[in-house]
């Protein structure tokens, strides 16, 4: 009974659909996505309906989200980005619950597929580059040329803008695929050792799973943070080109 | 929200962003100069050498970004 540790990432089509070519099967992902989107909207609409002075547990947490995700656009964007609050909130919320959520055996973990963050990461990157061009015109184009670069050195320059300005959605996706994958294929190994392993020393890599997922959580948390941060940064870029880059220098 | 706040954390986060930072310019350039050999110059191994190098350009370019920002932030 060799089985891959890759073995839980595979997923199976409980209903087919086709729909003009396009496969809209329902499988297991799409299940998972359903319920965090109905836990996620359950548990903020329970603690935004009590709206009391001295605060619920759930009323504090949710609260406590609210000024994190408010801090996070302020820094990165300043005032101009609370314009954006409800998208970068709607995506960190559901990226940190998909990672979380994932982490209960038996469920899967949706940003663990690269179909999921990739079109997250196409997305966000498409969104910021119009927000670019409406917000400059064709001045956004200048976001290829970095400030105070020598008139020689442009031809040098502008593809290598060009190709880091193209790095950005993959590098994006990848991250927040990659890290979600390994962690649970770590898991999937080590939890595997310890049933093979037996009373003996199957006790040891069942420590190990234990502490990773610990871990886990962790990495949970910092991937939703990333994957949101950058979002306001790339977001932020557009709206003041070359804005964060002149106080840098 | 404590583990982003919490400095371990905090820094694993940094640490992995800018491994994948390298990783994907380098990706995207060296794709970029394949793409550009096989379909458009028919220029042999040229345009892939050209993209590798300056996706590792790149790379190092949007590390730098990112570091410059960790010292705004402190």
């Amino acid at each position: 009974m060799e089985e891959s540790p890759l073995h839980p990432f595979e997923l199976h089509n409980y209903i087919p659909i086709n729909l003009f070519g396009l496969d809209i099967s329902i499988n297991k992902a799409v299940i998972m996505m359903w319920v965090v989107v109905g836990l996620v909207t359950f548990l903020l609409i329970r603690a935004a309906t009590s709206r009391r002075m001295v605060p619920t547990k759930l009323q504090s947490l949710a609260e406590l989200f609210v000024g994190f995700i408010r801090d996070m656009i302020l820094d990165t964007m300043g005032k101009d980005g609370m314009k954006f609050f409800p998208f970068v909130a709607t995506l960190f919320i559901f990226i940190l619950f998909c990672n979380l959520l994932g982490l209960i055996p038996g469920t899967y973990t949706v940003t663990s597929q690269i179909v999921v963050t990739a079109a997250f990461s196409i997305f966000v990157y498409t969104m910021s580059i119009v927000v670019g061009f409406v917000l400059h015109g064709v001045k956004f184009l200048g976001i290829l040329v970095p400030p105070g670069t020598p008139g020689w050195l442009l031809p040098l320059m502008m593809p290598i803008e060009l190709v880091s300005q193209l790095a950005r959605p993959l590098s994006l996706a990848v991250r927040l695929f990659a890290n979600m994958t390994a962690g649970h294929t770590i898991l999937g190994v080590l939890f595997g050792l310890t049933i093979t392993g037996g009373l003996l020393i199957g006790w040891l890599p069942f420590v190990f799973t234990i502490a990773m997922n610990g871990l886990e959580v962790g990495i949970a948390f910092i991937q939703a943070y990333i994957f949101t941060i950058l979002t306001c940064v790339y977001l932020g870029d557009a709206f003041h080109l070359h804005g964060a880059e002149g106080h840098a220098h | 929200m404590p583990p982003p706040n919490d400095p371990f954390y905090a820094g694993l986060g940094q640490a992995v962003r800018i491994g994948t930072e390298l990783l994907a310019a380098l990706i995207v350039g060296g794709g970029l100069g394949w793409a550009a050999d096989t379909y458009l110059l028919k220029s042999g191994t040229w345009g892939l050498v050209i993209g590798l190098v300056i996706g590792a350009a790149a790379g190092i370019r949007n590390a730098m970004r990112l570091a410059q920002r960790w010292d705004k932030s402190g």
